[in-house]
């Protein structure tokens, strides 16, 4: 795989990534705000944020291959039922190796999955949100430089190419009243 | 009113027109006002667009009910009470259907349907909006929380809030556009940031019991039916999802974001662009039920606003309530302080004790993801009443006051914005010293009555101003008239009773 082939994957990856990544910025970017340690939420930033934002980027890259349906929640919630726990596994292990010097896992470790699992169903509704709304515009922009960009923005294209068109033939008919 | 009579839209009935040109146009006529001319439905966007207008009710529906009133109610009385909320959101999701019915069909707001049955209805509602939205209470509540977070005085925050949202509103070119975005993009952390404190600080355990209760129906526990606590029962029960005449507004912000017949008004603009703004028509336009395709196109959109409607607002009503009782159980499970201050009604130092008990467990970062999110909640609040109360009495102003369409429907909306923001930072600075807790009070018993008024005039409007073919089924029409006699019913039950209002 090529340099350039990698940054036209980043590229489509990006919304995704960064919807994950909003996530654990938002818990670090607050600890700071409160007057915690910075290594804490450092910590808290990095061991939930980034495996949140790779699973949101894979995400993006499943819907540039055509493996899921643009904009459908079903996808979605499977994805995060499995995505979401294993996150906040990372973070649970990472947080306890930073404050214990130790890692170790959650005491009721199928409980805790189980819990997970269902708080992912809330996160999907807020990262499918977000994706739908930021993801393709990000797509437009770079779809000049990018095929596959092009092709995965192409869909949501036809669905805004018929709403512009309609438009147009109202105005058309308003005019000539 | 000759609704029943009349042939079904798309005949050709061209009495009572005045005008060579528009004798030959074929009219809707729905009640005694202006009849709507035939015109043809637009396409409805595939399920994919799902992020619909839906995102204000959301916006305006998870409000302090969510994160205050029910987890009150749920530490008094146990995980069971939620029954009653699974029960107020469901109702809610059906009058939003039924209220979209009437937007996307006609192009017009409900108030203006209310007029066509009766114009007094509609002066009503224009009365109530008045008496209920301009207190500046729902600001308050987030501007404390942000105070406990950065130590900013709440009243600095209150009005310097007030006047930026006049200022976005003014600056914006289209307004809907600007707000959907801005207020999808709040909601979207607003949701992701739920899901993750309550993935921090929950566990299996409170989960379990709190799903568990919203199933126990017909649990009443003694103390519920008592002069303390019927009221706020009931008061809790309006607050579950979209209060008051937060479901009227969502017809507007359907028309302006162009669903359905919709697409043929033009948009409001902000102040400074109001000059762009296309003449708006004195009516909404009708489309020809007796065409199957245009038939086939309604039942397209009724699909994308069911979605839509299911979807994000109960979902989204339901996860970040269920997030917040967990919240709340988890906190007086650590702190037998907060179980006592939550159930004492005293919110600031609820709040303040819940954001203190997560401190103690995941450190000051939950404390402060808390207040952070009440802020969040607050400014969602704030930015979509507002701009929907100016919405809606713009809408009745430009319609029904005499002389009023020689201003522009952006001018009075600006007019609104702005008198309400001068109102609110007066009532801030030099308004009764109650605190925001009482303001929340009254507006919950005007909210309850508008409430059981509103599922009233949807069964008036959606019955005898739509033509047969669009008209709701009888099931839906007993759920609805269900809302009514339980909002109106419980509401003078406490009053009779009790001798209180809700609160």
């Amino acid at each position: 795989m090529d340099t350039a082939h990698l940054h036209r994957l980043g590229e489509v990856a990006l919304p995704g990534f960064a919807v994950g990544l909003v996530g654990g910025v938002t818990a670090g970017g607050l600890a700071a705000v409160v007057g915690q340690p910075t290594g804490w939420a450092l910590t808290t930033m990095l061991a939930l944020g980034l495996p949140l934002a790779l699973l949101g980027g894979g995400y993006g890259l499943l819907i540039a291959y055509g493996r899921v349906r643009i904009g459908g929640f079903a996808p979605v919630a499977l994805y995060w039922l499995v995505g979401f726990p294993i996150a906040r596994l990372i973070h649970e292990v990472a947080t306890r190796a930073v404050l214990t010097g130790e890692p170790s896992l959650p005491n009721d470790l199928i409980g805790f999955l189980a819990y997970q699992g269902i708080v992912s169903a809330g996160f999907a509704i807020g990262f499918l949100w977000l994706h739908e709304r930021l993801a393709p515009r990000w797509w437009r922009r770079v779809s000049g430089h990018n095929p596959l960009a092009e092709r995965v923005y192409s869909g949501y294209a036809a669905h805004a190419e018929a709403m512009w068109e309609a438009k147009q033939a109202r105005k058309r008919n308003r005019a000539t009243r | 009113m000759d609704t029943s009579e009349t042939p079904p839209a798309g005949q050709p009935s061209g009495e009572a027109t005045a005008s060579h040109e528009v004798d030959q146009e074929r009219v809707w006529r729905a009640g005694k006002l202006e009849p709507m001319p035939i015109r043809k439905l637009p396409d409805a966007p595939p399920s994919i667009h799902l992020l619909g207008p839906t995102v204000f009710l959301v916006a305006l529906g998870v409000g302090m009910g969510e994160s205050y009133m029910w987890p009150r109610l749920v530490l008094v009385f146990g995980p069971e009470i939620r029954w009653l909320f699974l029960i107020g959101v469901t109702l809610q999701a059906i009058v939003m259907l039924e209220m979209a019915r009437y937007a996307m069909a006609t192009g017009e707001s409900i108030f203006f349907g209310a007029a066509r049955v009766f114009k007094p209805i509609m002066w009503f509602f224009f009365t109530v909006a008045i008496l209920v939205y301009i207190w500046p209470g729902h600001l308050s509540a987030g501007a404390a929380a942000f105070e406990e977070l950065t130590g900013i005085p709440w009243l600095v925050t209150a009005c310097v809030g007030l006047i930026l949202v006049g200022i976005v509103f003014s600056l914006a070119k289209i307004i809907y556009n600007l707000l959907e975005n801005v207020l999808s993009i709040l909601i979207g952390v607003l949701v992701v940031g739920t899901a993750i404190i309550a993935s921090l600080v929950g566990s299996w355990s409170d989960l379990g019991s709190t799903l568990g209760g919203m199933f126990a129906f017909g649990y009443f526990p003694d103390g519920m039916m008592s002069e303390a606590w019927f009221p706020i029962v009931v008061g809790s029960i309006a607050f579950a999802g979209p209060s008051g005449m937060q479901q009227m507004w969502y017809t507007l912000h359907l028309r302006d974001s162009g669903a359905g017949m919709g697409s043929h008004i033009p948009k409001v603009r902000g102040l400074r662009h109001a000059g762009e703004e296309e003449k708006m028509p004195s009516r909404g336009f009708m489309f020809d039920t007796s065409d199957p395709d245009e038939m086939h196109k309604w039942r397209g959109w009724r699909r994308w606003v069911t979605w839509d409607a299911v979807l994000l607002f109960w979902g989204i009503t339901m996860l970040v309530t269920i997030s917040f009782t967990v919240l709340a159980q988890a906190a007086a499970r650590d702190n037998p302080n907060v179980a006592q201050l939550i159930e004492s009604g005293e919110r600031e130092a609820a709040l303040s004790a819940m954001s203190d008990s997560f401190a103690s467990v995941g450190g000051p970062l939950l404390g402060g993801l808390f207040f952070g999110f009440i802020a969040l909640i607050g400014l969602n609040a704030t930015l979509g009443l507002f701009d929907s109360f100016s919405r809606g009495q713009a809408d009745m102003t430009y319609h029904f006051v005499p002389g009023a369409r020689r201003l522009k429907m952006s001018h009075l909306y600006a007019g609104f914005l702005w008198g309400v923001i001068a109102f609110g930072i007066a009532i801030l600075l030099f308004g009764p010293a109650d605190g925001p807790s009482g303001v929340l009070d009254i507006l919950a018993f005007l909210s309850t009555f508008a409430m059981g008024a509103y599922c009233v005039v949807l069964l008036l409007v959606n019955n005898r101003m739509l033509p047969k073919p669009i008209r709701p089924k009888w099931w839906t029409n007993a759920i609805i008239g269900f809302g009514a006699v339980f909002y109106l019913g419980m509401l003078f039950y406490s009053l009779f009773a009790y001798g209180v209002v809700v609160s």
